[in-house]
């Protein structure tokens, strides 16, 4: 009976599987499959971030993931700061000047078109301050480098542009930088994922998900660049972002570790990062002057740096690295010693200090390389000076309820790991948020350095430079909510045959009109 | 079967608003994402304004009563990472984790019937010992770890196949590779536990008496009644690709919907996740629905071969 | 509608009566062997034994000798390669990226991955069975309703429950089981809701509801210790799960968190350390793979060695074993 049965079973069931996937694959229309295989073209340059770019917006542009692919590639602004000296050089402003306390005046560049055709005028510049800065559209860069403030501009006439500022602002110039010019074209009551600028690429194509391809753009004003077309990719995992590099897949790979192993395909460059613990003074014992201090001497800097990192990165003593306006070439960093940092914690305890109470060291997981070997050791060498710290590894979102303003009041003493990128070159960006006892991602300061900081804010040239200065000492002297650790060092993976020289600024905006064929 | 089928639609509805009001509740306690969407140096009042934009400032039913205003228009609401529509991101990542996870379990589902079958002719023989320590070898190797090891000696030592992303066959490679080997494990263990008691049964015997090949005896009698579990379990699995293939996702550039989720979730882009949990949801109600169907087709074209016998 | 969920059930839904048969003529056959002395007669299911005996007491006494050996770092000392005692037999496994013992640091994880990994089995298991097993007995809504919820957790995405649950409580172990655990029960509940319907509608189960014996009393006596082997074996293969849900959960941020750790911590910790020191992510590794292993060998020797119908195969010596079970299928 059973051995007579007909029907060949076994193959009816594996046909539904086998149709099922087919059907699949069909329906699907193969959206995967079928983008072009390898296009290693040598007039391509392959890029691979650590992120697809949430959006192109220009005025999101301060966000690294959107500023690396959009600015000075597909938009420019109207001034441009040197990452390597630090001036600002004209770009679609020839030049600017105050002419009074609060008005500034630029002069346009002539003869700029955008990539739909129209031309570059004050209006256009007008029109890019209004919709970033005075718009209901919420951009990023409008609270990122403006704040509160709105801005009166006007065009002038067609090359001569004013802006006119709430309060005397001496570095206008330097936060008119950030913004990307967009044409007049442009929506005010939306953002836009694919603008259109000035620049010498133009967005050929975005498949989501996948890959954003750049072409360059014949009408551009200035030279023409090498490479005619630019393709991003992303991956998160940065050895894999490493092995495209090795494996020829991509020509530029950004954000790598020491030990992804990639040799000398690997070029390091100083990215202005700088990673420090922040003290909350408000809680027992970090309320105790000495055990703050103790934590400084408590953490072998230099041990971090050349086992971790390979001694690439440098031991810091202040926010900024070198090249920021402001940095204090003088300030040495906390020397590693143990010893007198026990010997501080025991005066404090002799007086009262409650030094058995808990430090969280809130660090968020994954936000640079080696984060997680980092939080340990200080964990470990503040346990090593008599403290009772409890690591917290999080997530960015609830790091970020512990970074910023307000400040949860029912945590106890918080050391919380920062990583401060100051990318405008001017120390005013990070010590208006960090140390001003009401600065965002401050937890408390003093009277009379308050003052010292919005004296700076207002000063300008060498005055500014000098004030700042002074600025980062009083903090190691006298306030202490730091505990610096060190200047970072980003590396990118470079394939043989692109020429490319990383510089501070690299990780936050590519130029790939920079980046040359080897050969 | 219509009638059926009718009714586990329709008793499916529920449970579906069950868990978009899950999620929705879920999502809302991990945070305000104000914190992740402006300037870290934002005032209060661009919180306060980030957060009645996006209707954030409601009671929670006053959103929920929205969202499913908005859902029965289908309007699925936007991105707050991209500003696209949601419905839209999620429908373009989800065929490309639907194309890898089936063709992951077709493949997983044959290399486990041939295994399995293998080594349940001896049981407790040397193949049988092999394939079932292989197999479960290779179901508990953590999924990451394989992934980066697979593009280290594949891509980057050999240089056969391609790192990472989607062009080209090749491409499929790793991640189907990597995908694969958990269902694989479970399968085989299974196949084989069937295969054995299959095989003992007294109708197999009665096949023998006859003078079936051993071939025929394995793949058109036993073979009938050990895929019942294997189909049933294969299922589970398939519904577990098509929520976790996150890991290789994200390792492997794929752009699917386990990589969206995650994502979203992190950055509490909640309109996504909603739009990709719902999405996901369907499709595993609709295999559920499918495997059952199976099941009551198999079941019915097995029974009167176990029952004569 | 269906029969068995899961595999090599088939044993189970043996008729009772022949159930009793099978007993009968083992018992001949097996004589007085008790399962002790089975046991040493399988030398993979021996050594699998072993393995699980001394892994399970490194997480039990281990930390208290290794614990602060395990943190004791040594950044000078970072990434020394295995394999040899020159360093002191502490770092015959090596050390990691911050100088600490291998060794200590897989002893310390053993505990941590163990109670992980048992609770969240455990507790998936007792729930999900006890709830299976009722809602398939009662059948009706009882059953559509329990179905339906399972629809529900299944399709539900678990990630987003731990992060829910890391971002509302602390990133702490109990609560990776918690979420492990309850993502887990629709497996077993299915199983066991399939089993049971299945067993409700037998003879003997009809006999005892016609001498007046309770629902829970039936579930209790009649349908648990029919459908248990089968949960059993399903329970080790989500041990194994398990273990590596929480190690990816880990991959992806959200898991286990450090100063704590797991094996599957470590594995995802080591993997940026592929290339320039492999043992930190290859030892983790192997660690899971050995105990999963031994822990699927056991559950498969148990599964025969308790089930009468089967027993025989453990009781012949090995070569006639092989050499028996075609003659036996092949002339019946």
């Amino acid at each position: 009976m059973t051995s007579s049965s007909k029907s060949p079973f076994p193959a009816a069931l594996l046909k539904w599987p086998a149709l099922a996937s087919v059907a699949v694959l069909g329906l699907s229309g193969c959206s995967v499959a079928n983008s072009d295989a390898g296009a290693a073209s040598s007039n391509t340059v392959r890029v691979v971030l650590g992120q697809e770019p949430p959006t192109l917006e220009a005025c999101e542009s301060n966000l690294t993931s959107t500023g690396v692919v959009v600015r000075s590639n597909v938009t420019e602004p109207l001034i441009e700061r040197n990452p390597t000296s630090g001036e600002l050089e004209p770009k679609l402003a020839t030049e600017w000047k105050a002419t009074t306390d609060t008005e500034w005046t630029l002069k346009l560049r002539e003869g700029v078109t955008f990539q739909d055709g129209t031309p570059f005028n004050a209006e256009a510049a007008a029109f890019t301050i209004e919709r970033a800065v005075n718009s209901k559209l919420g951009c990023n860069v409008e609270g990122y480098v403006f704040g509160d403030a709105d801005l009166a501009v006007k065009a002038v006439d067609a090359t001569t542009l004013t802006v006119t500022t709430p309060e005397p602002d001496p570095i206008l110039p330097l936060r008119l930088s950030f913004l990307e010019v967009v044409p007049t074209s442009t929506s005010t009551t939306a953002k836009v994922r694919e603008p259109i600028g000035t620049g010498p690429y133009k967005i050929e194509k975005w498949d989501a998900g996948q890959k954003i391809t750049l072409s360059s753009w014949d009408g551009y004003w200035g030279d023409k660049p090498a490479y005619a077309k630019a393709e991003y990719q992303w991956r998160s995992e940065s050895s894999v972002r490493a092995a495209m590099i090795t494996s020829g897949e991509a020509d530029v790979a950004m954000g790598l570790s020491p030990d992804d192993n990639i040799g000398d395909l690997g070029v390091d460059y100083p990215n202005n990062e700088t990673v420090a613990l922040r003290l909350d003074a408000n809680e027992a014992p970090l309320n105790d002057l000495r055990v703050r201090q103790a934590v400084n001497y408590a953490l072998d800097k230099e041990g971090i740096v050349n086992s971790l990192y390979q001694g690439k990165h440098q031991v810091a003593a202040q926010l900024v690295p070198e090249g920021i306006v402001g940095h204090n070439a003088a300030l040495k960093a906390w020397p590693f010693d143990l010893d007198k940092a026990k010997s501080l914690v025991a005066d404090a305890k002799a007086d009262g200090v409650d030094t058995s109470a808990q430090i969280s060291l809130v660090v968020r997981s994954a936000q640079f390389p080696k984060i997680t070997e980092l939080a340990q050791v200080l964990q470990e060498q503040l346990s090593q000076a008599g403290l009772n710290v409890k690591l917290k590894m999080l997530e960015t979102s609830q790091h970020l309820t512990y970074q910023v303003r307000p400040f949860s009041d029912d945590e106890g003493a918080v050391a919380l790991m920062t990583q401060h990128g100051n990318q405008a070159g001017d120390a005013a960006f990070t010590v208006d948020q960090y140390m001003l006892s009401t600065g965002a991602q401050s937890y408390f300061g003093t009277p009379e350095f308050d003052a010292m900081i919005k004296k700076a804010d207002a000063a300008s040239g060498d005055e500014r430079k000098k004030d700042f200065e002074d600025i980062f000492a009083y903090q190691n002297d006298k306030v202490v909510q730091f505990a610096h650790i060190s200047h970072q060092t980003g590396i990118i993976g470079k394939a043989k045959s692109v020429k490319y020289t990383p510089n501070s600024s690299s990780g936050d905006e590519l130029r790939v009109s920079e980046m040359t064929p080897a050969n | 079967m219509l009638i059926y089928l009718r009714k586990r639609i329709v008793s499916s509805a529920l449970p579906l608003v069950v868990v978009i009001v899950g999620v929705f509740a879920l999502a809302r306690m991990t945070g305000n994402p104000a914190s992740l969407y402006l300037p870290l140096n934002a005032t209060q009042q661009m919180r306060d304004d980030f957060t009645a934009r996006n209707g954030l400032d409601q009671p929670l039913l006053v959103q929920m009563a929205d969202y499913f205003g908005g859902v029965l228009r289908l309007d699925f609401g936007q991105s707050l990472r991209t500003g696209q529509d949601a419905a839209a991101m999620a429908l373009r990542a989800f065929p490309a984790t639907l194309q890898l996870a089936a063709t992951t379990m077709v493949l997983a589902v044959l290399l486990a019937l041939v295994v399995g079958c293998w080594a349940a002719l001896k049981p407790n023989g040397i193949a049988d010992r092999i394939s079932s320590f292989v197999s479960m070898a290779a179901a508990s190797i953590p999924d990451f770890w394989l992934a980066i090891v697979g593009i280290w000696v594949f891509a980057i030592t050999l240089g056969w196949l391609p790192t990472s992303g989607v062009s080209g066959a090749g491409a499929w490679v790793l991640p189907i590779a990597t995908l694969l080997l958990r269902p694989f494990g479970v399968l085989v263990q299974i196949v084989r536990g069937s295969m054995v008691s299959a095989l003992s049964e007294p109708y197999i015997k009665l096949a023998r008496s006859r003078g079936a090949g051993e071939l025929r005896v394995v793949t058109h009698h036993a073979l009938r009644n050990a895929a019942a579990p294997a189909l049933t379990v294969a299922g589970d699995l398939t519904v577990g690709l098509v929520n976790g293939a996150v890991v290789v996702e994200t390792i492997f550039g794929w752009p699917g919907i386990g990589k969206l989720m995650i994502d979203s979730i992190l950055q509490r882009d909640f309109a996504v996740l909603q739009a990709a949990v719902l999405l996901t949801a369907v499709a595993i109600f609709a295999l559920n629905i499918l495997i059952d169907m199976g099941y009551a087709l198999l079941d019915a074209r097995v029974r009167p071969v176990t029952v004569k016998a | 509608m269906k029969s068995s969920l899961t595999e090599g059930a088939a044993p189970e839904k043996l008729p009772a009566a022949r159930e009793h048969q099978n007993e009968k003529k083992d018992e001949k056959q097996v004589g007085q062997l008790s399962l002790f002395r089975l046991l040493l007669k399988d030398r993979f299911a021996t050594v699998s034994a072993l393995i699980l005996i001394i892994i399970g007491l490194t997480a039990l006494v281990g930390p208290a000798l290794m614990g602060d050996l395990a943190t004791k770092q040594n950044l000078l000392f970072a990434n020394k390669a295995p394999f040899t005692l020159a360093h002191g037999w502490e770092y015959f496994l090596g050390s990691d990226s911050l100088g600490r013992s291998m060794l200590a640091r897989l002893v310390v994880a053993s505990r941590t991955t163990l109670s992980v990994a048992l609770p969240a089995v455990a507790v998936a298991l007792v729930v999900g069975s006890l709830w299976g097993v009722w809602a398939g007995y009662h059948r009706g809504w009882r059953e559509n309703v329990s179905m339906r919820i399972a629809d529900v957790i299944m399709s539900f995405p678990s990630l987003l429950l731990a992060v829910v649950v890391l971002y509302v409580f602390s990133p702490s172990a109990a609560n990776i089981v918690l979420i492990l655990a309850l993502t887990r029960i629709p497996i077993y509940l299915r199983t066991a809701r399939a089993e049971s319907a299945e067993l409700q509608s037998r003879t003997f189960v009809d006999a005892a509801r016609t001498f007046g014996a309770k629902p829970n009393a039936i579930i209790l006596r009649h349908v648990i210790p029919v459908v248990l082997p089968t949960l059993l074996t399903l329970a080790t293969l989500e041990f194994c799960y398990v273990m590596l849900a929480e190690s990816s959960l880990s991959f992806l941020g959200i898991g286990i968190q450090p100063p704590d750790v797991s094996w599957g911590l470590m594995v995802s910790q080591g993997r940026q350390y592929l290339q320039t020191a492999w043992w930190l992510s290859i030892f983790p590794g192997v660690a899971i793979v050995v105990t999963t292993i031994a822990a699927n060998v056991l559950a498969a020797w148990l599964r025969i060695a308790t089930d009468p119908a089967q027993r025989w195969r453990l009781a012949l010596p090995r070569k006639r074993l092989i050499a028996r079970i075609p003659a036996k299928e092949a002339q019946p």
